[in-house]
């Protein structure tokens, strides 16, 4: 949006990406205040501690499978592979609502082990944080979907923008995918 | 002349992966809604924030003139209050109208929220961040046109929610602005805290949308989009506060969204992230383990930097204001930048001085006064800077200019008495009386509130095309800083002899009942003053159809990008290519020329004082 | 109609200055920019230094006026020990920050006069002086070095909790417990018995409005002997151990004459210490002798004939918005000599030998005898001994460690266990009870340990039979996971 030959650009990084990188920093501010508060909390007693049931690490498996697609699907549209590109867009896609189902199969699971959001304060920061990350995936989904529209809709071609585009999704997917991780690894360990 | 901006515009105009508009000049063509509504200039929608700023300043001083009134004449009737309020005015068998309570506590707490959230973030960085960035750097507008709409539009939506609870039957949310947690959690324990609160939750959560949209913008623009020869040591103070500004909502804006949604789910859900042990309307409450501290420490993380998310800007404006019309540059300009810094850097930890008589382990306590008298430092460096910048100045007195001036003394008084509230021994008498009132109203009430005048005075003619009235101008400057001190200067005394704040009357004891004229005293400066700044209002919008027409590009000799461009300036700012800078923003008398824009070349051997 | 004229007025006066400044912009058009601007340059500066006189001068003035009204000044000197020391430190920092206010503001006013624009001049092109940056960076730094090392030791000693080793009790080196628990919209001001000086445990669950106020928890034997007060009653001269908690949202406890303020929070209980060191009559000596307390004490009423200072008291009040009545929380405070306020303590009698278990005659000799004697003496009745090490459960946790207060975050440990109760006060906290430790003085019941047994006692809300019958029972239940 600004004429190029004007502009002496200073960090290299595109405009658009370098303002999606803070809003990821926004975004990792919140988290770290709620596993801060979290670890506040739990030193202060009173704390149940329950086993984080397996289905959690099937999803983690299934969102880590999802950007290792998502990744390639980039790679392909960078070689100019239309079809590995849109099918793999179409898998991360799936794969990305498998992983809010098996989240919310999770949840239903720890409910039958009778740990509810009131339960205890461990529980309650569980779903809480665990919450706020899938909200933050159905964002990813929504972003992905717009992908998808591009990539079915317009005519294929490998152009500068639609590239940046979909890196910028390519981004903050992976962000997601290491913020569960963190968070995971984050919630077993304590 | 706006097409050839325009398809250039087109070419390179990435857009985020968030919306999938088509290239266009579309969105840039006159048609009503795109221009002035939906529109996607920063020109317009900094006037956007601007406008919708003075609006809820109106809103939020009306609603303390309310309680002043309370406060000042508490045996006066205001029953002629009730058409407007109401079931909030409670008449006695004699006709004699009182403000009822609850009343008075949400009027004091919206008039918080509002002044502090939508009139000094939003009207003060959103306005002049918006309006100043892109013209000053040099670029056609700011890295993403359509997020800051959006930042906007954000903006107006947590606005029109907060509205809405003005008018709710239980009332809007009454806890004070920093809503703590049980009152807040608890719709038991205060009318406001039941649907008042919910909304005032979701306002704010918006809110935080349209900071952090609008912040991300203005990082990315300043950072990515500077023209040639814009090297961060040429930028305008302005922009380095902006800057820094958007840095700090970035990181302790979401914090704030963490206490609001565990304080949601507490309310809504059942939760005890805050309650525990609670006993109230006579029933013991099933909620066990949370500590109403924790959402302190949330809240203040946030806290403690917003307010220096007000006032850097306003340290940015005044020290661009102060050299234009100093004829002189601002003095210790890269001091002035490592200033900012260090109190920006410094705000992310000093935020439990508001917590000293909290519960908090006294032992912590020791670290927050020492950082927080540290940022005193820093501040007092300013603040002989500015001096230092009149010192053999040639000082062009407008009401921008006086504004400046006045700034540096509010900030002064405002900042010292902050030495008394961070030294926390200090606080244990101090906290929560009047003499917080005092300090936080001069430094942020006033002060902030100069710069944002100090800046609406020197850029209108750049908004508007033409100037706003001077003589009027000057009258509210010189009423506004005698009626600013008249109010809030007694407030000291008042906090200094115990009175503790956020009391609907002082009557219950002995100790604080004398201060009825003090009182009184305070309510009539504050009537006169809030009439001054409807003479302000008045001025502002009558200036914009009828005030005097700018016809020069540059009528204050100043330096800066933003006085290169045309004074109709359409979408892409310069028509043809944007200006290349040469030298930084302050030569002013330099060689004996009165100004040297930062366009002019350096001539041979002259030294470049944007070097770093 | 008198609004109407009024908002007319208001109009007309509005209407008024925007004609002037429409004229003044047309006169100044006509006078020549350049002449326009420097008359106003000699009008606005000149204003600005008579403002500067006329602002110092009303704040030097209205201080002297109002000065004897303020905490710390005249009549109003500190009446506990450490209140002097915060005033000390203030007085310091007001004339530190009194000097730079003045200075900064005169040359502030005074460089805007002297370099008003003027015909011919030319500013001084001086972008920095990095000389002068160093000087007043390191001038502020070293003073505020000096501020933060003198109020921090003031802070350290005044927010310290009484140490480990004192006892409860009205001797010398003795300290006196007293919990102030905030509500909706009052004070509980609760005592501990003369028997033990010590507070017994309450639990929120346990409290009965109109009956169990504070939610004394019947088993702990503690609580047999406190008793509520209307009235803060201080000894004066001797140590003060406020125990602060809210029950229903965050309020303050506050006294403004003694300089002491502390959030009281629900779930986590709060402390301050303090020594009154003036009596109400020794306050009231020193207001008789300035002439705004000369005045009648209450004007409307003829049969009234005593002046203020001869009514004057000391008072409570909340400092922290709680609700709609956030500023009618008050209570008097009254600071007397020790003998006075021995002879007040014995007069009371405790709600638990009133009402809920009226003692035997031999229980109540030994009670007395124990005051006189002077020290939280364990005369067989109660568990004293159990307390040996951690008791003062009030808060689960010992007096003799981790006071309350100190919950950083709500860490209220006592060493490191994690005792942030299921909620309760109750010393079931602690892993392993310290109480009792195992001095089974053969009373039943009596290990307070598990004193939630009295909840369900409590909260079928019979009196005394249920807690009797409990009571003897002996039974030792554990309150599960809340």
């Amino acid at each position: 949006m600004n004429v190029a030959i004007e502009q002496e650009n200073k960090q290299g990084i595109h405009p658009h990406k370098f303002a999606l990188w803070l809003g990821i920093a926004s975004m990792v501010m919140m988290f770290a205040a709620l596993t801060s508060a979290y670890l506040v909390r739990r030193s202060a007693g009173n704390w149940l501690e329950f086993k984080v049931p397996d289905i959690f690490f099937v999803s983690t498996v299934v969102l880590l499978i999802s950007s290792m697609t998502l990744h390639s699907s980039y790679l392909a549209y960078k070689k100019g592979k239309e079809v590995p590109y849109k099918g793999l867009l179409l898998v991360t896609f799936a794969l990305g609502f498998a992983f809010l189902v098996l989240q919310y199969q999770g949840w239903l699971t720890l409910y039958a082990m009778d740990i509810q959001l009131n339960t205890n304060p461990s529980a309650s920061f569980l779903y809480v944080i665990f919450g706020l990350h899938a909200l933050h995936i159905i964002g990813g989904i929504s972003a992905l979907i717009f992908a998808m529209i591009k990539a079915f809709k317009l005519k294929f071609k490998v152009t500068e923008k639609r590239k940046v585009s979909l890196e910028m999704v390519l981004i903050f997917w992976h962000f997601l995918d290491i913020l569960w991780i963190y968070l995971l690894l984050f919630i077993i360990f304590q | 002349m706006a097409n050839v901006d325009i398809h250039a515009h087109e070419e390179v105009h990435a857009h985020d992966h968030h919306e999938d508009h088509d290239h266009h000049g579309d969105k840039y063509q006159s048609n009503f809604i795109t221009t002035y509504i939906f529109s996607q200039d920063h020109k317009m929608i900094a006037k956007q924030f601007l406008i919708t700023g003075i609006f809820w300043a109106f809103i939020g001083a009306a609603m303390s003139i309310v309680f002043r009134l309370q406060l000042g004449f508490p045996e006066e009737s205001m029953a002629w209050l009730k058409p407007i309020l109401g079931k909030w005015i409670v008449l006695n068998d004699a006709g004699m109208g009182t403000l009822d309570p609850e009343f008075y506590y949400a009027l004091v707490t919206m008039h918080g929220t509002i002044l502090v959230f939508f009139v000094l973030t939003a009207g003060l960085s959103g306005t002049f961040s918006n309006l100043l960035i892109p013209l000053q750097i040099g670029a056609r507008d700011m890295a993403s046109p359509f997020l800051n709409m959006l930042s906007y539009w954000f903006f107006f939506l947590a606005g029109a929610i907060m509205f809405s609870s003005l008018f709710l039957s239980t009332g809007p949310f009454a806890g004070g602005w920093t809503a703590y947690p049980p009152l807040s959690a608890l719709p038991q324990a205060m009318s406001g805290s039941g649907a008042g609160m919910t909304l005032f939750g979701v306002s704010l959560i918006f809110f935080v949308v349209s900071v952090l949209l609008g912040g991300m913008n203005y990082i990315t623009t300043v950072l990515n989009l500077r023209t040639k020869g814009m090297t961060m040591w040429r930028m305008p103070l302005t922009i380095w506060a902006f800057l820094v500004t958007a840095i700090l909502g970035l990181l302790s804006f979401p914090v704030l969204v963490s206490g609001i949604l565990l304080l949601i789910f507490d309310r809504s859900m059942g939760t005890s992230f805050y309650l525990s042990e609670i006993f109230i309307q006579g029933s013991a409450l099933d909620r066990v383990g949370g500590s109403p501290i924790l959402f302190q420490h949330l809240f203040w993380f946030l806290g403690h930097p917003e307010v220096y998310i007000i006032i850097v800007p306003a340290f940015g404006l005044v020290s661009e204001v102060m050299s234009v019309h100093a004829r002189k540059p601002i003095f210790g300009y890269k001091a002035m930048v490592y200033s900012i810094l260090a109190i920006a850097f410094l705000s992310f930890i000093v935020w439990a001085h508001h917590m000293f008589m909290a519960g908090v382990n006294p032992f912590i306590s020791n670290i927050f006064v020492l950082f927080t008298l540290i940022i005193a430092v820093p501040s007092a460096v300013k603040v002989f800077n500015w001096i230092g910048t009149l010192y053999g100045a040639n000082i062009r007195f407008n009401t921008a200019m006086l504004f400046s001036i006045g700034f540096v003394s509010m900030f002064i008084s405002g900042g010292l008495t902050g030495i008394f509230l961070g030294n926390s021994a200090i606080d244990i008498p101090l906290h929560d009386t009047y003499f917080v009132v005092a300090h936080f109203h001069i430094v942020m009430g006033i002060a902030a509130f100069f710069g944002m005048f100090c800046g609406i005075y020197h850029w209108f003619p750049l908004m508007f095309a033409r100037y706003m009235n001077e003589t009027l101008g000057k009258i509210h400057f010189w009423g506004t800083l005698i009626g600013a001190y008249a109010i809030f200067w007694p407030m000291h005394y008042i906090g200094m002899a115990g009175v503790p704040r956020r009391y609907y009357t002082f009557a219950n004891f002995e100790a604080f009942n004398t201060f009825a004229p003090i009182n009184m005293f305070i309510s009539t400066a504050a009537i006169i003053v809030f009439g001054l700044q409807i003479l302000f209002i008045i001025n502002f919008f009558y200036s914009i159809f009828k005030g005097k027409v700018r016809t020069e590009k540059n009528p204050y000799g100043a330096n800066t990008l933003e006085w290169t461009a045309p004074v109709h300036a359409g979408h892409g700012n310069w028509p043809g290519a944007i200006p290349h800078v040469h030298r930084w923003a302050y030569d002013y008398g330099k060689d004996g020329i009165e100004f040297i824009p930062q366009t002019v070349p350096l001539k041979e051997g002259e030294k470049d004082m944007g070097a770093h | 109609m008198g609004g109407l004229l009024i908002i007319l007025s208001i109009i007309l006066i509005f209407v008024v200055l925007v004609q002037i400044g429409r004229i003044n912009e047309i006169a100044v058009g006509l006078r020549g920019k350049e002449q326009a601007q420097r008359q106003a340059n000699n009008r606005n500066a000149v204003m600005g230094l008579v403002f500067m006189v006329a602002f110092l001068i009303f704040v030097i003035v209205s201080f002297f006026a109002f000065k004897d009204r303020m905490l710390g000044f005249g009549p109003h000197e500190s009446a506990s020990h450490h209140g002097g020391l915060i005033d000390g430190i203030f007085l310091t920092t007001l004339i530190i920050t009194g000097i730079v206010f003045f200075i900064t503001h005169i040359l502030l006013f005074w460089y805007s006069y002297k370099y008003r624009g003027q015909k011919g001049r030319v500013a001084k092109y001086i972008p920095h002086d990095n000389r002068l940056e160093l000087i007043w960076m390191v001038v502020p730094a070293i003073v505020m070095t000096f501020l933060v090392i003198g109020g921090l030791s003031v802070w350290n000693e005044s927010m310290a909790d009484v140490p480990d080793d004192m006892k409860h009790g009205l001797n010398e080196g003795e300290f006196l417990e007293i919990e102030a628990t905030g509500f909706q919209f009052g004070w509980l001001l609760r005592y501990p018995g003369a028997t033990d000086f010590k507070l017994g445990t309450r639990d929120f669950r346990n409290i009965k409005a109109g009956y169990n106020e504070t939610g004394q928890v019947w088993t702990d034997e503690k609580n047999h002997d406190d008793f509520l007060a209307d009235t803060l009653y201080l000894p004066k001269d001797h140590k003060i151990r406020i125990r602060i908690i809210g029950r229903d949202v965050l309020h303050n406890f506050y006294l403004p004459h003694f300089r002491v303020k502390m959030d009281a929070v629900p779930g986590m209980p709060t402390y301050f210490v303090f020594t009154p060191t003036k009596t109400t009559e020794e306050y009231r000596e020193s207001l008789s002798g300035y002439p705004e307390w000369q005045a009648m004490a209450d004007p409307s009423d003829p049969e009234n004939k005593f002046k203020k200072w001869e009514t004057f008291e000391y008072e409570l009040a909340c400092a922290e918005l709680c609700g709609d009545g956030h500023f009618s929380m008050q209570k008097i405070v009254r600071v007397v000599e020790m003998d006075e306020f021995k002879k007040w303590y014995n007069s009371k009698k405790s709600f638990y030998s009133t009402e809920v278990n009226p003692p035997k005659e031999t229980e109540v000799l030994s009670r007395e005898t124990s005051l006189e004697e002077g020290h939280g003496g364990e005369e067989g009745t109660h568990t004293g001994e159990g307390h040996g090490e951690g008791s003062h459960n009030v808060e689960g946790h010992s007096t003799e460690e981790s006071h309350s207060g100190d919950h950083t975050n709500g860490t209220h440990t006592s060493g490191g266990t994690t005792t942030h109760t299921e909620g309760t006060h109750t010393e079931e906290t602690h892993s392993g009870g310290t109480h009792n430790a195992g001095k089974a003085d053969g009373k039943e019941g009596t290990n307070a340990g598990k004193a939630t047994t009295t909840e369900e006692g409590e909260n079928k809300g019979k009196k005394g039979k249920i807690i009797k019958k409990i009571f003897n029972k002996g039974k030792k239940e554990k309150t599960g996971d809340h």
